[in-house]
C-alpha cells in the first residue's frame, strides 16, 4: 500500500466510483424494465383436496369467489360474480342474490330478476393427479 | 480530464443514491384491482380510511378511478389528483357522463330504467327553465310561459309528452336590458343541478347527482361525506328548496338564518309562509314525490307543475274513489329494485302497493287487510298508517283534490 502513488489512488477511486455507479445504474435499469404495473390476474385456484368436498356438498369458495358443487356428475362450479357489474353475489334461499343492484339467480345460475341479463358463469374444475381441486376462472 | 471523469462518476453515484433515497420514502402502494376494470389502482394507499360510498358501488367491484378519474398509479397526491373528474364532485353534470354513465350504469335506456343522466339533464331541476321563463315573462322579455332558455343549452330528440319542448338555448343575461332580469341572473343562476357551484367546499357537492344523493350528516356541511344514498332526508331537499328570504323590494337573496335546523321541523321547512298538512312535514319529501318528479321524465318542461303529479289523492284517494293500487306480480318490477336500493321494507311478490297516475309503484306503501294503508319512511324507516278519504266525513269535490284544497281543512298551525 505504501507504494501506491497519489495518482494510482486517484485512479482507483475513480474506477471504483464508476464501477459502483454503473452497477447501481444497471440494477435500476433492470428494475425499471422488469417493473410490472399490472400484476397478472390469478386464474387458477388450488382449493385443496377433493376429499374435503364430499359428494352432495355445495361449498362456498370465497377466494375465487365461486360455489363448488359435488354431485353425482362430479365436480362443477358456478362463479359468484354477478354478470351485471361484477359484484360478489351471496346465497339467498336456494339461489343467489346480488347485494349491489338486486339481481337474483336460481340454484343453477339462471337469471330470475334483473338488472343482470346473463346467467352466472360455469367455471372449469380440474382434479389433479395429487387429488387437489383446481378452479379455473379464465 | 480524469478529474472530470472522477467528478462525473461521483455525481452519478450521488444521483443514484438520491433517487434510491427518494424512492424509499414513497409509501408502499396498496394495490386494488377492481373486478369491473381489472386494472390496478393505488388510491387506497392514502384513502383506505374512506367508507364504502354505497352498497351499490362497492370498492372491490368499482375501485375509485372509474368514477373519479385521476392517475391510478401515482403516489404523489398532486399527480394522482391532477386528472380527477369534477374535483370533489365527479357527479357534476359537466362530467357526469364520463363518471356515472355507461349503458349498464346510469346512461342506459328508459326500458331498463337506468337512463338517469339523460333524464336529469333535461329535468327542470337541471335546466332551471321554469324560473328563467317566469322571470322573462314577468318582465316582458318573453310573450308567453313556454320555456326557451335553460342554464345551459339542452336538446331532446324525442319529445314524448304534450308539455315537452324540443330544446332550450343557454340563458345569457348579458343581453337582458331589464335590471331585474340581470339581478335574477346574478342572484339565482348558481342554483340547480347544472349550474356552476358557488365557490367554497360547502358548495362542492351541491350540483349534479350529489346534490341529492350525498346528504350531509349531523354537523357536517351538506355534501362533505363519501356517501351515495337513495334514502334522502328532507333536510337535503331543504338545502336548496328553502326559498331563503328573497326580498322582492331589494331583489336580493338573503339566506335563511335558521338553517340548517330550526326549533322544530315544520318551522324548518321551506316556504316559511306556506301551509302544510301533517304528512307534508312528518314525512320526507321522497316518501311521496317520485324519482320521475325529481329527476324528470326525459322531456324538457317549461316549469315544475308540468312534471309534478303527486297529490294528496294519490295515496288517500277521493270521497268517491280509492287510491289506485296494483299487486306486484313481475319480479322485474322497478319496485323491487327501488326497495333493494333502500331496504326499508321487505317487498315480496303478491303484495299490493299504491300506484301513481302514471302507474309507478309507490314501493314503500302497502294495502293492509283492513282496508287501511301503510307507508314506510324511506329515510327514517318510520311506519305510518293512514285511511282513505272514501268513507270519511270529507265533503270535498272529488275533482278538487290537490294539496292546496286539502290544506283548507288539514293544514297544521305554524
Amino acid at each position: 500500500m505504501s507504494n501506491l502513488s497519489r495518482r494510482d489512488l486517484f485512479k482507483l477511486i475513480t474506477t471504483a466510483l464508476l464501477a459502483i455507479s454503473g452497477a447501481l445504474g444497471l440494477g435500476a435499469l433492470f428494475r425499471f424494465l422488469d417493473y410490472q404495473t399490472d400484476p397478472p390476474l390469478k386464474t387458477a385456484f388450488d382449493i385443496g383436496l377433493a376429499e374435503d368436498y364430499p359428494a352432495g356438498s355445495r361449498s362456498l369458495i370465497a377466494e375465487v369467489p365461486a360455489l363448488l358443487i359435488h354431485d353425482q356428475n362430479g365436480f362443477s362450479a358456478l362463479s359468484l360474480v354477478c354478470t351485471h357489474l361484477g359484484c360478489t353475489i351471496a346465497q339467498n334461499g336456494t339461489g343467489f342474490a346480488c347485494p349491489c343492484h338486486g339481481s337474483r339467480y336460481d340454484a343453477d345460475g339462471n337469471v330470475l330478476r334483473g338488472p343482470a341479463q346473463k346467467p352466472l358463469r360455469h367455471l372449469r374444475v380440474e382434479v389433479g393427479s395429487d387429488q387437489h381441486v383446481i378452479l379455473h376462472t379464465d | 480530464m480524469k478529474r472530470l471523469i472522477a467528478l462525473g462518476s461521483a455525481l452519478l453515484l450521488l444521483a443514484i443514491v438520491a433517487a434510491w433515497w427518494a424512492n424509499s420514502r414513497q409509501p408502499k402502494p396498496i394495490v386494488l384491482i377492481p373486478t369491473l376494470t381489472g386494472k390496478p389502482e393505488y388510491c387506497l394507499t392514502c384513502h383506505s380510511d374512506l367508507p364504502e360510498i354505497s352498497k351499490s358501488h362497492p370498492i372491490k367491484t368499482f375501485g375509485c378511478v372509474i368514477c373519479h378519474g385521476g392517475e391510478a398509479l401515482a403516489l404523489n397526491a398532486d399527480l394522482a389528483h391532477s386528472t380527477m373528474r369534477g374535483g370533489a364532485n365527479p357527479s357534476d353534470l359537466s362530467v357526469v357522463q364520463e363518471s356515472c354513465g355507461g349503458s349498464s350504469c346510469h346512461s342506459g335506456t328508459a326500458e331498463q330504467n337506468n337512463n338517469h343522466i339523460q333524464r336529469v339533464l333535461t329535468s327542470v331541476q337541471a335546466t332551471y327553465a321554469g324560473a328563467i321563463t317566469n322571470i322573462l315573462y314577468t318582465y316582458g322579455a318573453e310573450g308567453d310561459l313556454t320555456a326557451r332558455f335553460g342554464i345551459r343549452a339542452v336538446a331532446d330528440a324525442q319529445v314524448t309528452t304534450s308539455t315537452g319542448v324540443p330544446a332550450l338555448q343557454a340563458f345569457d343575461p348579458a343581453g337582458a336590458s331589464n335590471p331585474a332580469i340581470q339581478k335574477f341572473a346574478v342572484n339565482c343562476l348558481f342554483c340547480h343541478l347544472n349550474a356552476q357551484p358557488l365557490p367554497g367546499p360547502q358548495f362542492d357537492r351541491l350540483s349534479g347527482c350529489a346534490a341529492c344523493h350525498t346528504p350531509g350528516i349531523g354537523s357536517l356541511p351538506p355534501g362533505q361525506i363519501h356517501k351515495l344514498t337513495t334514502a334522502i332526508p328532507y333536510t337535503q331537499c331543504n338545502t336548496c328548496h328553502n326559498r331563503g328570504n328573497y326580498d322582492l323590494r331589494a331583489m336580493a337573496f338573503v339566506p335563511r338564518s335558521d338553517q340548517p335546523q330550526a326549533a322544530d321541523r315544520v318551522q324548518n321547512y321551506y316556504q316559511p309562509i306556506a301551509q302544510f298538512t301533517k304528512c307534508e312535514y312528518e314525512l320526507d319529501c321522497i316518501d311521496c314525490h317520485t324519482r320521475t318528479e325529481a329527476m324528470g321524465d326525459g322531456d324538457i318542461h317549461s316549469n315544475e307543475t308540468q312534471i309534478q303529479y303527486i297529490q294528496c289523492r294519490t295515496c288517500h284517494g277521493t270521497p268517491t274513489q280509492l287510491p289506485s293500487t296494483k299487486m306486484l306480480t313481475d319480479p322485474n318490477d322497478i319496485a323491487f329494485r327501488q326497495a333493494q336500493l333502500n331496504p326499508v321494507v321487505d317487498l315480496e311478490l303478491g303484495q299490493t302497493v299504491i300506484v301513481t297516475d302514471k302507474g309507478e309503484p309507490m314501493w314503500n306503501t302497502r294495502v293492509l287487510p283492513d282496508g287501511t294503508y301503510q307507508l314506510v319512511g324511506k329515510a327514517t324507516g318510520q311506519v305510518f298508517t293512514f285511511r282513505p278519504v272514501m268513507g270519511s266525513g270529507c265533503t270535498q269535490n272529488g275533482i278538487d283534490q290537490s294539496s292546496a284544497y286539502c290544506h283548507t281543512c288539514h293544514a297544521v298551525q305554524r
